[in-house]
């Protein structure tokens, strides 16, 4: 894999991966779901979902961060805490995985703009699917009003994507 | 992938069969019931603080303002209760009966669904304290929605403000049958039963009609603030971010419900 993370890092003798660093990013996953459980009453749903955020920050990052199964029981996890329809995660987080991993293949290079702009497609898809699903019972709002929550998402992930950076390399001990 | 198989298959079955999920979400909300209800008592006191501060500013003005208002609701209050003796009796002379409406729980309103285009609310109140699926929840100020997820310790309530939530629904002046349902962006539509004129002023209320048997009647619903070709857009009473205690009702007519929601007949038009 291209981005393989959990090998030795040449030139830091004594300095090595934590124990935990194999589970660390499923963690912060989990935790990005738990973020639903903030004391936060809106009327409006323009908050990011914040557990999908977390997940493609770090499949962006590495190629491996978790087993490419784990996608399903996370993605379990999120709609259990985010009270979307359970199965509406757990379809779409296996689905990013496999696409990303199609893409990893196809891409020659990334930058910064190519992973915003793969984030933003995926951020978007992430949107669109919650509002076709909830116009299948019937509760589906104007597609205007999920604008707004597209484009706040999409300003929030260079931080969260950042906070993945930065315990990446707190995990790896770099 | 299998995971996006094994995720399609629980996907139609949550929407096709959404009772298959009650236990497991349950359980769901009783995790995250109680982190949010304590980091809402904290985020309760420090709004508190600065709302609290902010009362101070302009506070003579304020108080006359508040004193004028008290003489009205005062002639006010002694009128409502000569209407409210005239009614008792006449009921009497009715022979209408009229049950006790009584309160399952009560509860703190302590999340949403801040990052979906449903409506739902986080109640502290769950099973442990008799509230179950399909009950109708108020607040002193209007009508909240109804349990549609029970955990032991909390519940998730569907909004009035949700697109699913229809309800039956009068107005206040004048009693012409309405029906309210949610526009997924916190306001709500207003329509009358009867194609015609439409009977919308900016300012009425709106309230429950008791039509169906899920909601009690005479709970103030929604004002309505802006006028459309065929209804009214209405803003609900009960701001769910401002709601400090929702309160956990019986099902009007339980019977009524109950035969709506039996096997062949539609739960979410």
């Amino acid at each position: 894999m291209v981005r393989s993370a959990l090998g030795p890092a040449p030139g830091k003798l004594g300095r090595k991966p934590s124990p935990l660093a194999a589970y660390l990013p499923a963690a912060t996953v989990v935790l990005g779901s738990l973020l639903a459980a903030l004391p936060i009453v809106a009327t409006s749903g323009w908050y990011p979902d914040f557990g999908y955020l977390v997940f493609i920050s770090w499949r962006l990052l590495r190629a491996d961060p978790w087993p490419p199964w784990w996608a399903a029981p996370l993605g379990f996890v999120n709609d259990l805490f985010t009270g979307y329809p359970i199965g509406l995660s757990v379809a779409l987080w296996s689905a990013t995985m496999l696409a990303l991993d199609l893409i990893d293949r196809r891409t020659m290079w990334r930058d910064y703009w190519i992973e915003w702009v793969l984030a933003a497609v995926l951020i978007a898809i992430d949107q669109w699917l919650q509002w076709r699903v909830a116009k299948v019972v019937g509760a589906a709002p104007d597609f205007v009003n999920m604008v707004p929550a597209i484009i706040i998402s999409i300003c929030v992930f260079p931080a969260i994507a950042w906070a993945v950076s930065r315990a990446d390399a707190w995990r790896l001990g770099r | 992938m299998a995971g996006i198989i094994v995720g399609l298959i629980l996907l139609v079955l949550s929407l096709v069969a959404p009772q298959q999920f009650d236990r497991v979400r349950g359980v769901a909300l009783d995790v995250t019931g109680p982190i949010t209800g304590g980091l809402h008592e904290v985020t309760a006191t420090a709004a508190g603080i600065f709302t609290g501060a902010g009362n101070y500013w302009d506070a003579a003005s304020q108080n006359a303002e508040l004193k004028r208002e008290r003489t009205a609701m005062l002639q006010r209050m002694v009128e409502a209760k000569a209407i409210f003796q005239e009614n008792q009796q006449l009921k009497a002379t009715l022979q209408l009966h009229e049950r006790e409406r009584e309160t399952i729980a009560t509860g703190r309103i302590v999340g949403s669904s801040f990052n979906s285009p449903r409506r739902y609310a986080i109640l502290s109140a769950g099973t442990s304290d008799g509230v179950r699926i399909g009950m109708p929840v108020r607040s002193p100020s209007g009508l909240v929605g109804r349990i549609i997820d029970a955990g032991t310790l909390a519940s998730r309530v569907l909004l009035v403000s949700d697109r699913a939530n229809i309800v039956p629904a009068r107005m206040l002046r004048g009693g012409t049958p309405v029906i309210a349902q949610g526009r997924g962006d916190g306001t709500i539509s207003i329509r009358p039963l009867e194609v015609g004129r439409n009977p919308f002023k900016r300012g009425d209320i709106i309230i429950t009609s008791g039509t169906g048997g899920l909601y009690p009647p005479l709970v103030p619903i929604a004002r309505v603030v802006k006028l459309e070709d065929d209804g009214a857009v209405a803003l609900p009473l009960a701001d769910p971010a401002t709601t400090s205690f929702a309160i956990v009702e019986p099902p009007f007519e339980p019977e009524a419900v109950a035969a709506e929601s039996a096997p062949g007949a539609l739960e979410t038009p």
